[in-house]
């Protein structure tokens, strides 16, 4: 009884060992922080658009909600994307692959499409939602300067605890990024006392500064990455 | 013998040591990744981790490509068909045990 209690029990860590396992080429995924800056550099190329969108006229056919308007979007997000895209590979390619070794993830066209097609509908769904929800908020804002200050402080939580999830999910073993998390906390908690109006007004100093954060947290992991991660001498495998 | 004794017996005995496991399981989250990286995750020797594999590969769960980087060679690992059927009827078998 002893023996197969004892058996049990090994298999029962074992399971848990796999499950670990099974997860840390995700997580080996930003072990440079790639992931991290190319989160920044997205976040910085928002906080790029929302800025030249208030130096542009009034009348500009590029502020208009219109299809002017998407286009003026992707004319600046899509060379950051491509940016943040390259610089990702580069740094794999000359950093990460001849130091920890090299790993491609399944390309699957047919689940891709399927999951793209999921992420879109359910996006689509929540940025509805989190909408309505907002400018609900906004038209009682106007009467209760109490709702206003409520979805403000939810607005910048949602910073927050997005940062949490991604520490809690892929970079567990670097403990300091709990304190850039306090310092992402505590900042956007001094933009909200600075910065009046809206969600708009707000999420331009929001955007540059949680961009700056997420960059910087992602510069420190591959600076810390290339301090302790030598490429080993080429020899047979 | 128990149903869930039964069931232990019947993993697969080239999947459940446990050093080919944690290549199992390496290898089963990526499409193909190389020996480098398996020596980083796993923290084995590397005659530890050539003879592994090479039961893999042995079993016909792993295929094993060797090709250059450069001048730098590079062994690419991935698991075959055989190799996932084995991994998912070895985790459902771990399952069942519980």
């Amino acid at each position: 009884m002893l023996t197969q209690t004892s058996l049990y029990g090994k298999l029962y860590y074992m399971k848990d060992e796999l499950q670990d396992y099974m997860h840390r080429p995700k997580r080996y995924d930003n072990i440079d922080g790639t992931g991290e800056m190319y989160m920044g550099l997205m976040l910085q190329g928002f906080a790029l658009l929302g800025y030249l969108q208030t130096i542009l006229p009034r009348d500009s056919m590029w502020r208009t909600n219109g299809f002017a308007g998407l286009l003026f979007m992707y004319m600046i997000l899509i060379p950051v994307l491509a940016l943040g895209y390259l610089a990702r590979r580069m740094i794999k390619k000359h950093i990460t692959w001849p130091r920890t070794g090299y790993v491609a993830f399944p390309r699957d066209k047919k689940a891709w499409w399927t999951g793209a097609a999921a992420a879109g509908v359910l996006g689509a769904v929540i940025g509805a939602i989190l909408a309505v929800g907002f400018a609900c908020l906004t038209m009682l804002g106007r009467e209760h300067h109490g709702m206003m200050s409520l979805a403000r402080a939810g607005y910048l939580a949602f910073w927050v605890l997005g940062y949490a999830f991604w520490i809690w999910r892929m970079g567990r073993v670097h403990r300091w990024k709990w304190l850039v998390l306090l310092f992402m906390a505590l900042g956007l908690f001094a933009i909200a006392l600075v910065v009046p109006g809206g969600f708009i007004e707000l999420s331009r100093p929001v955007m540059l500064f949680v961009g700056l954060t997420w960059l910087g947290s992602g510069m420190a992991t591959l600076y810390l990455y290339i301090r302790h991660n030598q490429p080993p001498a080429p020899e047979t495998e | 013998m128990n149903e869930q004794l039964r069931a232990i017996s019947k993993l697969d005995r080239v999947v459940h040591e446990p050093g080919r496991l944690m290549i199992f399981a390496l290898l089963g989250a990526v499409k193909e990744c190389d020996f480098l990286y398996l020596l980083h995750e796993t923290e084995m020797n590397k005659g530890n981790l050539s003879s592994h594999l090479a039961r893999l590969e042995e079993a016909g769960y792993v295929e094993i490509e060797k090709t250059y980087r450069g001048k730098v060679p590079r062994t690419l690992l991935r698991l075959t068909r055989a190799g996932r059927v084995a991994f998912d009827q070895y985790r459902k078998g771990l399952k069942a045990a519980f």
